[in-house]
C-alpha cells in the first residue's frame, strides 16, 4: 500500500487472472452495458446541442482580434476596423482528457480502502493521482500504475472528496464503512438550506473536475451541539456493477499543483520566519 | 497422488475460488446502511487447516505467510492477510493437540478431515481457527475500537458464511463420503 509495488493487484500475475475472469463475466453484462452507453450517448448529445456550434472538445487555433487601420480607402477619412490579423494562438477549450478503461477487479467489502483494478496503465498515459469517473458519477483516484494496469482507490475509502451543494457551499465528503451506497458530508452550517433530494456536485478544487454529480441527499441530520448539519448522500455511482470508467487527465493540472505547493511552502516559510 | 502434489493443487484451487468467486459475492450481496455490512467470506484458510497433522510448526508458519501474501497481492490488503494467516498457523498445533487423542507426530501422512478426526472435532477445529483468523483480520483491518459492535457483527456474519463454505468444501472433497456411498 505504501509504495510496495508487487503486493497489489496491478502486478502482472494478479492482473492476468482478473483480466481472464473479466473476459468471461463481461459477456453476461453486455445488455446492461449497452443500455448505459445509450443513455450516456443521449446525455452527451443533449450537452452538445446546448452548447450549439462550439466544439469544446477540441482545441482550436484562432487569430487574435486586433484593430488595424484600413488604408485602402481613398476618400480622405480614416477608417479603423477590426480584422483578424493578429498572431495565431491556440485556444484551449478542452481542459481534461478522458481515457475509457474497463474495470477488471472491484471490491466494496473492505473497511479502510476499497481498490478497483482497471486495464489501462503507463502505456496509455495513466499516472498516479488522476481522477476516475463514470457516466453516472465519481469513482476514485489512481493509486498505483504498472505497464498495462492501474489500481484505483475508490471513494469507498478514507480518502476525502471535495464537494459542493448546488448553491456553491462546499465541504468534504467522507465514507463510513458498512455500506457501499452512502457517503456523508459533515459540518454544513445550519444556515444553509438543504433538503432531501438535493444534488451534490464535485468542486474541481482537488482531484476531480468540477460539476460532476456525486449523489443526492438522502437524509439531513442536525447536530445540536455544534450547530451543524450532517448530510447523508446516496451515491449516484453504483459501485456494485462498475463496468466502464473514464480516467481523467487534467492537461494543465501539473502547473496548478506546482503553484499551490509553492504558495503553501512560501506561507509556511513566512510563518516560520516571523518570531 | 503424492501429498505434496495434492497440497499444491489445493493451494491453487482455493486461491482461485477465493479470488475469482468469493470476492465477487459482496458485489451482489444484500447490505444495509444501518449496520449490516457488505462482507467477503473467506475459504482460503482451509489450505492451512488441511495440511498434514504431522507438519512441523516452521513449515506451517512459512506456508501461512506465502498463502497470506498471495491473497494480499490479489486483494490489495498490504499484509493483513499474511499476518492473520501466520498467526493462525502458529495456533494450529495447540488447537489440534487439544482436540486429538494421540500425539500429533504419531499420525504419519494423514491430514485433518472428517475421516481422521470425526465430524464434530473437525468442525470445532475449523471453527476455532477460522474465528481466530477472522478476529485478527478484522481487528487489523478496521483498526479502531470505537466501532466494536460493527467489528463483532462483521466477524460474526463472515464466520458463519465462511464455515458454510468450509463445510461444503469438506463434504465435496472428502473420501469418507465417497466410500460410504459406494460401500
Amino acid at each position: 500500500m505504501q509504495g510496495v509495488d508487487i503486493t497489489n493487484s496491478s502486478n502482472a500475475v494478479a492482473a492476468f487472472f482478473y483480466k481472464k475472469q473479466n473476459d468471461v463475466v463481461y459477456y453476461f453484462q453486455l445488455r446492461r452495458l449497452n443500455d448505459s452507453l445509450l443513455q450516456e450517448n443521449a446525455r452527451l448529445h443533449n450537452q452538445l446541442a446546448s452548447s450549439s456550434h462550439i466544439d469544446t472538445l477540441r482545441d482550436t487555433v484562432s487569430r487574435v482580434l486586433m484593430a488595424a487601420r484600413d488604408t485602402s480607402r481613398t476618400n480622405g477619412r480614416d477608417t479603423t476596423k477590426a480584422t483578424y490579423a493578429g498572431p495565431a494562438e491556440t485556444v484551449k477549450y478542452a481542459l481534461y482528457h478522458y481515457t475509457p478503461a474497463r474495470v477488471i477487479n472491484n471490491s466494496i467489502s473492505n473497511d479502510r480502502i476499497n481498490f478497483i483494478t482497471i486495464n489501462r496503465g503507463k502505456d496509455n498515459g495513466i499516472e498516479p493521482g488522476m481522477a476516475v469517473v463514470t457516466n453516472s458519477g465519481i469513482v476514485g483516484r489512481v493509486e498505483q500504475v504498472s505497464q498495462h494496469y492501474a489500481t484505483v482507490a475508490s471513494v469507498l475509502s478514507d480518502r476525502r472528496v471535495s464537494a459542493m451543494l448546488s448553491d456553491g457551499t462546499f465541504g468534504t465528503i467522507i465514507w463510513e464503512p458498512g455500506s457501499p451506497d452512502y457517503v456523508y458530508m459533515e459540518k454544513v452550517p445550519t444556515a444553509i438550506k438543504v433538503k432531501k433530494g438535493d444534488t451534490i456536485f464535485t468542486t474541481g478544487y482537488a482531484t476531480f473536475p468540477g460539476n460532476i454529480m456525486i449523489g443526492k441527499v438522502a437524509r439531513v441530520d442536525t447536530v445540536k451541539s455544534s450547530n451543524e448539519k450532517t448530510l447523508k448522500i446516496a451515491l449516484s455511482t453504483n459501485f456494485r456493477n462498475l463496468q466502464y470508467v473514464y480516467v481523467v487527465k487534467d492537461k494543465i493540472g501539473e502547473e496548478r499543483v506546482r503553484l499551490e505547493a509553492n504558495t503553501r511552502a512560501r506561507s509556511e516559510d513566512r510563518q516560520n520566519n516571523t518570531p | 497422488m503424492s501429498i505434496y502434489l495434492r497440497n499444491i493443487i489445493r493451494f491453487i484451487l482455493l486461491i482461485l475460488i477465493q479470488v475469482l468467486l468469493l470476492n465477487k459475492i459482496p458485489l451482489r450481496w444484500w447490505s444495509h446502511p444501518e449496520g449490516f455490512p457488505a462482507y467477503t467470506p473467506f475459504i482460503y484458510p482451509l489450505f492451512l487447516l488441511l495440511l498434514p497433522l504431522s507438519a512441523p510448526v516452521s513449515f506451517l508458519l512459512l506456508s501461512g505467510f506465502v498463502l497470506g501474501f498471495t491473497i494480499d497481492t490479489f486483494m490489495n490488503t498490504g499484509g493483513i492477510h499474511a499476518f492473520a494467516c501466520v498467526f493462525m498457523a502458529f495456533v494450529r498445533t495447540q488447537v489440534l493437540t487439544a482436540l486429538m487423542p494421540k500425539r500429533l507426530s504419531e499420525y504419519a501422512n494423514s491430514a485433518p478431515n472428517f475421516k481422521s478426526m470425526g465430524r464434530t472435532p473437525f468442525l470445532t477445529y475449523a471453527a476455532i481457527l477460522l474465528f481466530i483468523h477472522h478476529v485478527v483480520y478484522y481487528l487489523l483491518e478496521i483498526w479502531s475500537l470505537s466501532s466494536l459492535g460493527y467489528t463483532f457483527i462483521k466477524i460474526g456474519v463472515t464466520l458463519v458464511t465462511s464455515m458454510l463454505f468450509v463445510l461444503l468444501y469438506a463434504l465435496l472433497f472428502s473420501n469418507s463420503i465417497n466410500k460410504a456411498y459406494y460401500d
